[in-house]
């Protein structure tokens, strides 16, 4: 199946079969109000991210931020129409998929400021949003240790006779590690309903892809596990989201899992401490004409859904959900020290 | 009360009892579908089916990630280390993930399982089917260890594991298994985790120990009462946390002490219970507190005689305390 759905965005949208079941976000043909929610979603990702970039710098929170700006089309592709109850194993740099998962943003930036009103009232860093009402694992940062557990909820849900799904998230750093494999082996195993997710960046921080893995595509590593490996343009939205289109229902009707390999790239450091000088300049231009959101909008535009008007609309809209979350954050108060100490056991 | 029972047998029947209470226990394990290299789960599978007694790949990390995972949608897993000597590649999961997730969510996310684990040597194992590793992870709140020596405690402590809402190893040492036998309870019991058992009450010192040297610390005691000294022997049973509350007490009964474990010596369990000592308890001590433990070599060897220099006996622990005693 590798090279399947790399299309052009617009044939990717004219191929959608026709609605099928009672699921139209998943299988039908895309409406023009869900193709404009789409769109709204990768701005909103996109605009999150790099206010939580420019907080950073202002010295507004601690820490350090993993920005994702670049590579937000593999999270809305795979996460839009997905159910609340589904579940999302994010890594470091997806933020994105707790924006597409619904996730207040008031509740993402609270995380950055490691306040009171944090999902996690301040124990994890900004690299690990996680939000149980949303069923976003809060990460650890060793990497591709969040497969491991997504994989379990799946196995978890299969127990239970659920077809609720999973989606897992890495880099392609963590194709080289063995909880990474271990993880892709038994839900191959055990056919589990899960979308594996490469967000192939083509850099592992500062270790460049050849000195990571030399196989062609990573997704050819699901051969070894009995599953389909899909490549796709991960900067085109409407293609991510057809070819995830496939590995949801194979997933949710006990087919097993699809490792999905998006090839995109991250525009910034690998984290804001990180000038990135390792890559070659003419590289990250190239990447940014790329840029998912860009080619959205160009298409919307091409297909006069979107208009300057409609644009400024979902901009402003957006800017107060943010100006709303930072201020809601800002005051928010620390969590008191005790809190440092609670949370170690459950109540025997 | 029923039949006398080895230790193996109480895991068993604790497991047994436990799937058939709990519809969301399942086992996830190497070779364990069919009984087990040790035949501890022996008839889980005839009777509770393989959809809930798995046989996982060769694949340590992910035994725990998917039992982990698991429990986060109200499942209620036990994972299976063969050996404890095999935990190695699942460390990652059991410091990053389960002792970690539940802090790192302000408890949003309550991972609960109980991962058994074979340990110990004695039986001829050799370098990698005899380590004794549970203070690895003493170092690590987030987790609870146990590790019982007797039939009784093996069953009543594993109920208590499977019903817990935390995440638990359960140490299992594989020279106890067919070694003891004990009548237990024909009803539902449990064992509480966190406390610590006397197995003999003494006045002159006390012994704190765990998992089979508390058999090899009995013998060593009755050895002792010959020679006059009186020994209390407590056996920890919950690693983590230690039950200082009974170590002190027995302590300020005493006024001796000495630690003896299987595992190496430095950095070992009795390192900690000799701090714990010597912080709450430093003026009722009257002699130094003893460290008897295995050797700080890496690993223990294979041939007869080797194995032998590695592992403490009644011998070895009765000329330790015959010391201690003395001062």
């Amino acid at each position: 199946m590798a090279g399947k759905g790399a299309k052009s965005s617009a044939s990717a949208v004219k191929d959608q079969p026709r609605p099928k079941s009672a699921e139209p976000a998943r299988e039908g043909e895309l409406s023009k109000e869900q193709l404009l929610e789409m769109y709204t979603l990768l701005f909103k990702c996109r605009q999150v991210d790099e206010r939580a970039r420019l907080l950073f710098r202002q010295g507004k929170f601690k820490g350090n931020f993993y920005s994702g700006v670049g590579q937000e089309a593999t999270h809305v592709g795979t996460l839009y129409g997905c159910r609340p109850s589904d579940w999302v194993g994010p890594s470091h740099r997806d933020m994105a998929a707790a924006v597409v998962k619904g996730a207040p943003v008031r509740d993402i930036i609270a995380q950055l400021y490691a306040c009171q009103a944090s999902p996690d009232r301040g124990k994890s860093t900004p690299a690990h949003f996680g939000h149980k009402d949303y069923n976003i694992i809060t990460p650890s940062s060793t990497i591709a240790a969040q497969w491991q557990l997504v994989t379990g909820v799946a196995f978890g849900l299969k127990m239970q006779g659920k077809n609720d799904i999973c989606f897992a998230y890495c880099g392609d750093g963590a194709t080289s590690t063995g909880a990474w494999h271990e993880a892709v082996n038994f839900a191959g195993v055990h056919k589990l309903g899960i979308l594996y997710v490469v967000q192939n960046n083509l850099w592992a921080e500062s270790v460049p892809l050849r000195l990571q893995s030399v196989a062609k595509n990573l997704a050819d590593k699901a051969v070894g596990y009995g599953m389909p490996g899909v490549v796709v343009d991960g900067n085109d939205l409407l293609a991510v989201y057809r070819v995830t289109q496939e590995a949801v229902r194979r997933a949710r009707a006990g087919e097993g899992p699809t490792l999905l390999e998006c090839k995109t790239y991250r525009w910034y450091g690998h984290s804001e401490i990180d000038p990135a000088k390792y890559r070659p300049k003419e590289e990250v231009e190239e990447w940014k004409k790329r840029d998912p959101l860009a080619r959205m909008e160009k298409f919307l535009r091409d297909e006069k859904i979107l208009t300057d008007e409609k644009k400024a609309k979902i901009e402003a809209a957006i800017k107060k959900e943010i100006d709303e979350a930072v201020e809601f954050a800002e005051k928010s108060p620390y969590p008191d020290p005790r809190e440092a100490f609670e949370h170690v056991y459950g109540e025997e | 009360m029923g039949q006398p029972v080895t230790y193996i047998q109480a895991i068993n029947q604790a497991m047994h009892e436990e799937f058939a209470r709990d519809p969301k226990v399942f086992l996830l394990g190497e070779d364990i579908a069919d009984g087990g290299v040790f035949r501890c789960t022996e008839g889980l599978r005839d009777k509770f089916g393989e959809e809930r007694v798995i046989d996982s790949p060769l694949a340590e990390a992910i035994i725990i990630g998917a039992c982990t995972g698991a429990s986060l949608v109200g499942m209620n897993p036990i994972a299976e280390i063969q050996f404890a000597d095999f935990i190695t590649p699942g460390v990652d999961q059991i410091v990053q993930n389960v002792a970690k997730l539940r802090y790192r969510s302000a408890g949003a996310f309550q991972p609960h399982l109980t991962i058994r684990i074979c340990t110990g040597g004695g039986v001829g194992g050799g370098l990698y089917h005899s380590q004794e590793n549970a203070a690895w992870f003493a170092h690590e709140p987030g987790l609870k260890i146990v590790y019982p020596s007797t039939p009784y405690d093996a069953k009543g402590l594993l109920k208590s594991c499977i019903r817990g809402p935390n995440c638990y190893l359960y140490f299992e040492h594989k020279k106890l298994y067919r070694s003891i036998k004990e009548e237990l309870p024909a009803e539902d019991f449990t064992v509480p985790i966190g406390k610590a058992a006397v197995r003999r009450e003494g006045t002159d010192l006390s012994i704190f120990t765990y998992g089979y040297m508390v058999q090899v610390s009995l013998q060593a005691a009755e050895r002792m009462a010959e020679k006059g000294v009186s020994c209390e022997v407590v056996d920890l049973r919950t690693l983590l946390p230690l039950d200082k509350e009974t170590i002190l007490a027995s302590i300020k009964k005493t006024n001796k002490a000495a630690v003896v474990h299987e595992d190496k010596k430095t950095m070992g369990m009795g390192a900690e219970v000799v701090s714990i000592i010597q912080e709450e308890a430093f003026d009722y001590l009257d002699a130094p507190v003893w460290r008897i433990c295995g050797p700080d070599i890496p690993i223990m060897p294979f041939s007869p005689p080797l194995e032998d220099a590695f592992l403490l006996n009644p011998d070895k622990v009765v000329r330790e305390l015959e010391k201690l005693a003395a001062y």
